[in-house]
């Protein structure tokens, strides 16, 4: 097998008693939109920077197609960044911020003019060149910071949380910028971001980071669909968890015994857990359904209707089981059911047996 | 605002009022000297009389009057550049460190604003006449140095805090050796403070009176001495000629401060 063209393996990273990351293990593909999601403190950006070398790793490697780059000082590693903060040149107009890559590396006068060119336009930013830094909006500076990471034609770019700091509207605009200049370079890219919106948009690949560790990594469509743990079901979609007690476990499935004896057989399950330890059962919020009665196939469980709130396009309706736990049911405008639920009406909820997992609680 | 100055009606008079005198309280001795310095009176008559040039000529004439302001410039010069120097070097420290005591340390390093100027002469001259520095040129900048320094630390300080060290990373990043990152990004980015420290620090040097009295030697005196120990011997309007000049070159220097500090947030 040939070696990956970029490889994150097994970096540590403690400070102190502090550990920002744990054997954090990745491969990624040359031209790949690498996404690291994870809430603050989950190790994202000390990740990134360990690629950028502005920090030593405890242990564990990085190589670029084959090779360390951890002998390498930051600015010979001829990577691309893009900060949260603004970090255009104060003194310098946009076009020498751009050229400065090329100027310290003693470009001919000539290339140096038509790469900046080319890179401003890349980001839509054709005769900005003799605008200061300090007259253009955060949107603009960001962009700017990209040319300027994009114009010596980096072999990987990092970006750790470039949005952030720019209101919704105009981050989603960036967000496809982000995408075209991605294909239309082919430039590698990993990015940090706490938004999952962000993560699902941009990303070939999303990496959920947790406490240090990458718990799954995958397209949006797999995390979405059978997320490996608890954390990444929760943290990426919408979910309602059931808290139960596994009553028995065989072969990648499992039984679940509610608080009130109530028992759901044979459900995916992730994780590894043995008869008797806890478990939660996780159903996404649209493939529930709300019934008068258990249907003929699937499972369901027996609900007292606790709250209805109209939210324009859907409802969300609180569900409560006979043990308490209340779920949560969307129904979307239309659905028949829709104006005729009423709080303390006694209902069903309904789901196919490949919409549940179980996740071992540990 | 509550206090929307357009809304305080008689008050609106008599601050306005108060800030009119206040100016003119610290402008007049200025203008009376800058006055007396063209007037044709030999005792200082004011209003003057008629006016003239005679002082100047005189001021230029006499060789002590242009030694003395040639060492003031020298001495403001070199301190000027130290100060800068060490200023910078104190506020890297200052405000990149992470070592333990750097607010003491900062506190220690402003002690020589708020210390009475008297006590650091007697301390500098009891010192020196160990060292057999009073009276010549080393004394003299480092005498000024120590009043210089607590403003440059803190303008330069002041403007390294608002430089975001991400931009040095980004600098690196893009391939710019971590010294070149500095002299390339940073030292130009908080160019307007260097700046204003080096004013400053000129300004303090040339304007300085008591330390440069202790100093001073028959041989070796700044502007200010030579306009204390003139003074003392005899009232000429030639002293309103220099001082008129020490004024001027102060409120030029201000002036371009001024306006480094306006193109800096404009
Ligand atoms: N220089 C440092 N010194 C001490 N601890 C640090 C340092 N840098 C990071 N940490 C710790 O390491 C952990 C991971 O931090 P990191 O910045 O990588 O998180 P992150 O995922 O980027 O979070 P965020 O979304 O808030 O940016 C945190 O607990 C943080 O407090
Ligand atoms: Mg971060």
């Amino acid at each position: 097998m040939s070696s990956p063209y970029l490889h994150i393996n097994g970096i540590r990273k403690t400070f102190g008693d502090v550990v920002a990351t744990d054997h954090v293990e990745l491969e990624i593909a040359e031209g790949e939109f690498m996404t690291f999601l994870g809430p603050s403190g989950s190790g994202k950006s000390t990740t990134l920077y360990i690629l950028a070398g502005f920090q030593d790793p405890t242990a564990g490697d990085i190589k670029l197609r084959g090779k360390s780059i951890l002998q390498t000082p930051s600015h010979k590693r001829q990577i691309g960044m893009v900060f949260q903060r603004y970090t255009l040149f104060p003194h310098l107009s946009v076009g020498e911020n751009v050229a400065f890559p090329l100027r310290v590396r003693r470009a001919p006068q000539a290339e140096i003019a038509a790469k900046v060119k080319r890179a401003l336009s890349l980001v839509r930013l054709d005769g900005f060149e003799d605008r200061m830094p300090a007259k253009m909006s955060g949107g603009q500076q960001q962009r700017v910071a990209l040319a300027r990471a994009l114009v010596y034609d980096p072999p990987v770019l990092l970006m750790d949380e470039p949005l952030s700091a720019l209101d919704k509207k105009l981050r989603e605009e960036i967000q496809h910028e982000i995408r075209r200049i991605h294909q239309e370079t082919g430039v590698t890219i990993l990015y940090v971001t706490h938004d999952q919106e962000e993560a699902l948009r941009l990303s070939d690949r999303i990496a959920v980071f947790n406490k240090g560790k990458i718990e799954q990594v995958g397209t949006g469509p797999q995390l979405y669909a059978s997320p490996a743990t608890h954390f990444v079901a929760d943290f990426i979609g919408d979910s309602a968890f059931l808290g139960g007690e596994l009553a028995a476990v065989a072969s990648g499935r499992a039984s679940l015994r509610f608080a009130d004896g109530t028992v759901l057989a044979d459900v995916p399950m992730h994780g590894t857990g043995s008869a008797g330890g806890k478990a939660s059962l996780m159903l996404r919020p649209e493939r529930i359904e709300l019934a008068a009665g258990p249907g003929a196939a699937g499972a369901s469980l027996p609900v007292t209707i606790e709250d209805v709130t109209f939210l324009g396009n859907n409802s969300t309706v609180s569900a409560r089981t006979g043990w308490g736990d209340v779920l949560s049911v969307r129904l979307n405008f239309g659905h028949p059911m829709m104006g005729q639920v009423q709080r303390g009406d006694a209902l069903h909820v309904r789901w196919q047996p490949q919409d549940a997992h179980v996740f071992a609680r540990t | 605002m509550l206090l929307d100055f357009d809304k305080l009606g008689l008050w609106k008079w008599i601050l306005s009022a108060i800030c009119a005198l206040m100016a003119l309280f610290l402008l007049l001795p200025i203008l009376f000297i800058v006055a007396l310095s063209f007037g044709n009176s030999r005792w200082l008559i004011f209003p003057p009389p008629g006016w003239t040039l005679k002082w100047y000529h005189d001021l230029f004439a006499d060789p002590r009057w242009l030694s003395a302001a040639f060492t003031s410039a020298k001495i403001a010069l070199v301190v000027m550049v130290l100060s800068v120097a060490l200023g910078l070097l104190a506020s890297l420290a200052l405000t990149r460190g992470t070592f333990r005591g750097r607010a003491v340390l900062r506190a220690f390093f402003l002690t020589p604003m708020v210390l009475p100027v008297v006590i650091i002469a007697v301390a500098l001259y009891a010192a020196f006449l160990r060292l057999g520095l009073n009276g010549t040129f080393v004394g003299f900048v480092i005498a000024h140095l120590i009043v210089a320094l607590p403003f440059s630390v803190i303008t330069i300080s002041g403007a390294l805090e608002t430089f975001d060290p991400s931009i040095e990373d980004a600098a690196i990043l893009c391939g710019a050796s971590p010294w070149e990152a500095r002299f390339r990004v940073t030292l130009p980015a908080i160019s307007h403070g260097l700046f204003s420290a080096a004013i400053f620090s000129f300004l303090i040097s040339w304007d300085e009176v008591v330390l440069a009295i202790f100093m001073a030697s028959p041989t070796l005196q700044t502007l200010p001495v030579k306009v204390w120990t003139t003074l003392r011997q005899d009232l000429t309007p030639v002293i309103a000629a220099a001082s008129t000049l020490l004024v001027g070159l102060t409120a030029i220097l201000m002036i371009v401060a001024a306006l480094i500090r306006k193109g800096k947030s404009r």
